[in-house]
């Protein structure tokens, strides 16, 4: 498969032959907008399911309806491998793998500004030419050099305790998956002897650090048994992550497993061997898929999308400063030390250890009542709704309109009704005139809109 | 002695010096205090520095500390240091003492409102989080806005766009109608934190931010300024019963122009802070609330008259100066002494971990004992006091 290849669904051609108004190709089946009739997932459940998944962002209106109305047989296929293909899918996924690779600049992780881009820039590689686990891993254990220089030598500067022990506990985990307080005495010593070589020193240049080797140098013999007596461990311990991330699994399926190895070690077809699988098409409700609240900086992302704003970053620490314009999209903050209040309110993870339980995705009382009251959000909406072409529509065409927008789908004919029925209702003056931005706040609060489901 | 109900940590960001705080120097060369003098306070053998005219007035009310003392001379490390009682490293990255006692108070169900257990007025510290590995739950709720405003907007309190109960109540019966997704079975969490959030909204809660419902008088008593209504503020945060308020005062790291920058900030600082606590203090409330006043460190004592500060001072931790009131600590103490520059400590050192056990202690929180969290690590809330000097026990009232 050629990752660079433009899937048949892209650009316009995502339109042709589609009639938007027919509707048909997505008659729900089992009672809800959700799911079709056998139970599995509607046309807009997965097209904004394989968007969060894949790319981290919602789909566009026009996005969302290329896929719902698409008459294509294999237009779950072609989605799965337009996302693959999208820069999107870069963004994202560095994001994850920067997580589990602690990247930030300060505190407890001490790679400062420089290293952290230079790092981000080889990890956003790693994702972008879909380069085997197996050869980045060898590559991020043996890495000597400066850290301004030599990328890869920042996985061993990113751990909070610089000393064998620490290096290992670091390899350990992002490797192997293997938690240092379950490791037996000998295995622990055994790991750390690995990393005794190891010296981290200081240069003339500010903030630069060389990563050298004294003595005997275990590590490549360490990286070889990773392919060798612990490849079991090795494989589990990335589709773990990956499993987690798409269908929710405390443990990897064996099955994936599999498949990543087959395809030596590399992250796309595995990404896609599950976005293609019966149990990713799983409906939302009868079907039992798993939700998660969205990502803090998906979350974050989406809300900048729909109205067309920007985000306060800030970046107190440290230095040299770095001043990110409010367009960047939060997925894409290169350095954990960066963040913002909706970040910090949304779990975003600290980068301190590189487990996947460092994200929080629960849904606190703040947040909710962030979302319901603060005055951002009530601004925010207002962009939505406020444009005079916008207001000349009819309230049925608006309440159409916000749908779309927030849950890639239509209203249904019960939806519709009532949601009218409710502004008919209302007593004439300022509710009638904010409407719009009063049901765009219902739907931004909804958790069809705040859960990937 | 019963624990204490509230802290009011004002953290003075940056580092203040301590000899235009709390340990003024009258007798020192001109190089050092900058011919500035000390003021006595209404308690016999408690001086401060001639810029706190009205804290010399309740002198009886708070004690200082003049031998705090530590080895960072960088921001983030001395602040870690200041705030959890723990060196910085080591992997695990522990929660200030704000998120700690708003976790204790709230397990042991001494806390029960509404609003967020540990609320901070109006900026986070933003260099480290304050949480730690505690996780959201107890995570500050952080005002942003400002008190000093026409209205104080504390983001997600206080309803923006001015709706009529009843309207807000027609737009959360069009929220019921849209949002239906799935069974309530599996959004247990989802709709628990929704039916809190329309508590806090509906409920009493935002009034404590409503700082117009305080008479005039009062608010001029504080200070007109964003120090001033911001610990008018925290007063009523403590009335309401929030256990942990932090007031984030920035501007204390005075490289250059140090006596101009501290001559504003005291002003400002003397008079909020003596309205606070004689107000606490008239509202039977001093006893039951520690009010603490530090940063992470004090400042060099020659003043460094060279380009390029031009009479500033630098970053200096192994000799500062800290101030405690209520809670069950004496006033009119003095505890420790420095030389007569203020540059080294002379008598009895006081440590961060000493200084932050003796708040939890008043607090009725053990900091020897155990912190729960969710790591399955046995942690306690400190490590143990230092040997020979220890927790402030001279100044514990009875």
């Amino acid at each position: 498969m050629d990752w660079t290849r433009r899937g048949f669904l892209g650009g316009t051609a995502a339109l042709a032959g589609v009639n938007l108004f027919a509707g048909g190709a997505d008659a729900p089946g089992a009672g809800n907008p959700w799911e079709k009739a056998d139970g599995r997932a509607s046309n807009a459940v997965f097209v904004r399911r394989a968007y969060l998944d894949l790319a981290g962002r919602l789909p566009t209106k026009v996005e969302a309806q290329g896929y719902v109305f698409s008459r294509n047989p294999d237009k779950r296929l072609a989605l799965v491998d337009e996302l693959l293909a999208d820069e999107g899918f870069v963004d994202y996924w560095t994001m994850r793998f920067c997580d589990v690779l602690r990247v930030k600049s300060e505190f407890p992780i001490n790679l400062w500004p420089n290293a952290v881009y230079v790092y981000h820039r080889r990890i956003r590689e790693f994702v972008r030419a879909d380069e085997p686990w197996d050869r980045f891993a060898r590559a991020l254990l043996t890495a000597t050099g400066s850290d301004f220089r030599d990328a890869e030598a920042n996985f061993l500067r990113a751990t909070a305790q610089r000393t064998p022990e620490g290096y290992a506990e670091a390899a350990a985990r992002t490797f192997l998956g293997w938690e240092w307080k379950d490791l037996p005495e000998g295995r622990r010593k055994e790991l750390a002897d690995v990393f005794r070589c190891v010296r981290i020193k200081n240069t003339r240049e500010w903030k630069e650090e060389i990563v050298r080797v004294e003595g005997d140098d275990l590590r490549p013999a360490f990286a070889d048994r990773l392919l060798g007596e612990w490849r079991d461990d090795f494989a589990r311990a990335f589709v773990r992550r990956v499993d987690f991330w798409m269908l929710g699994l405390a443990e990897p399926d064996p099955e994936h497993v599999r498949i990543f190895v087959r395809n030596g070690y590399r992250l796309r077809p595995l990404v896609r061997a599950i976005a293609g699988s019966a149990a990713y098409e799983r409906g939302p409700v009868t079907g039992g898929f798993p939700y998660h609240r969205l990502d803090a900086e998906v979350l974050d992302d989406a809300i900048c999308d729909l109205t067309d704003s920007g985000r306060d970053f800030q970046s107190i620490a440290p230095e040299p400063f770095t001043f990110l314009p409010k367009r960047r999209r939060s997925i894409c903050v290169e350095d954990g030390s960066i963040s913002s209040a909706f970040l910090l309110l949304f779990g975003r993870p600290a980068r301190d250890t590189g487990l996947l339980s460092e994200r929080h995705n629960e849904v606190t009382g703040k947040q909710r009542l962030y979302l319901f009251n603060s005055g951002r959000i009530f601004n925010l909406l207002g962009r939505i709704v406020d444009g005079k072409a916008y207001r000349a529509q009819t309230m049925a065409e608006i309440v159409q309109d916000l749908y779309w927008r927030f849950y890639s789908r239509a209203p249904t004919a019960q939806e519709r009704t009532d949601v009218l029925a409710h502004f008919n209702a209302l007593p004439k003056g300022p509710e009638k005139w904010r409407f719009p931005r009063d049901l765009a706040w219902c739907l931004l609060n909804s958790r069809e809109f705040l859960y990937q489901h | 002695m019963k624990p204490a109900k509230s802290v009011i940590e004002l953290w003075l960001w940056g580092g203040p010096s301590q000899l235009e705080t709390f340990d003024p120097k009258p007798d020192a060369p001109a190089a050092y205090n900058n011919g500035l003098k000390a003021i006595p306070t209404n308690a016999p053998g408690l001086s401060v520095h001639e810029w706190w005219p009205e804290l010399a007035k309740c002198g009886n009310l708070f004690s200082v500390i003049r031998s705090m003392t530590h080895p960072h001379f960088g921001h983030e490390t001395a602040t870690y240091l200041m705030q959890t009682g723990r060196n910085p490293g080591g992997g695990d990255v522990y929660p200030a003492i704000g998120a700690v006692t708003a976790m204790m108070k709230t397990r042991d169900k001494s806390y029960t409102g509404d609003l967020p257990p540990f609320v901070i007025l109006t900026q986070a510290k933003g260099r480290f989080s304050e949480v730690g590995f505690l996780g959201d739950r107890y995570a500050p709720l952080v005002t942003g806005g400002n008190p000093n405003a026409p209205t104080f907007v504390v983001d997600g309190i206080v309803p923006p766009g001015g709706l009529s109960p009843e309207a807000m109540k027609r737009r959360f019966d069009l929220f019921n109608l849209v949002d239906r997704f799935g069974t309530p079975a599996r959004f247990g969490e989802y709709l628990a934190a929704g039916a809190h959030a329309r508590h806090v909204i509906e409920g009493s809660a935002a009034k404590t931010f409503d700082l117009n419902l305080e008479d005039k008088e009062t608010r001029a008593r504080y200070g007109r300024t964003w120090i001033g209504q911001s610990l008018l503020a925290a007063r009523r945060l403590v009335e309401y019963g929030v256990p942990y308020i932090t007031v984030n005062m920035g501007g204390w790291d005075s490289h250059k122009r140090h006596f101009e920058t501290m001559r504003q900030r005291t002003a400002e600082t003397d008079r909020a802070l003596a309205a606070l606590l004689s107000d606490l203090a008239a509202k039977g409330l001093l006893d039951s609330t520690v009010v603490w006043v530090s940063g992470e460190f004090g400042r060099t004592t020659k003043i460094d008259r060279d380009p390029p500060w031009n009479g500033g001072r630098n970053h200096y931790p192994r000799c500062f100066s800290a101030l405690v009131a209520g809670g069950g600590f004496k006033g009119g103490c003095v505890v420790g002494e420095s030389d007569e520059t203020a540059t080294k400590v002379v008598k009895r050192p006081v440590a961060p971990v000493d200084f932050l056990g003796s708040i939890y202690e008043r607090c009725g929180i053990d900091p020897d004992g155990e912190m729960p969290n969710e790591s399955g690590k046995k942690l306690t809330i400190l490590p143990p006091e230092t040997p020979g000097a220890g927790r402030l026990r001279e100044i514990y009232g009875s």
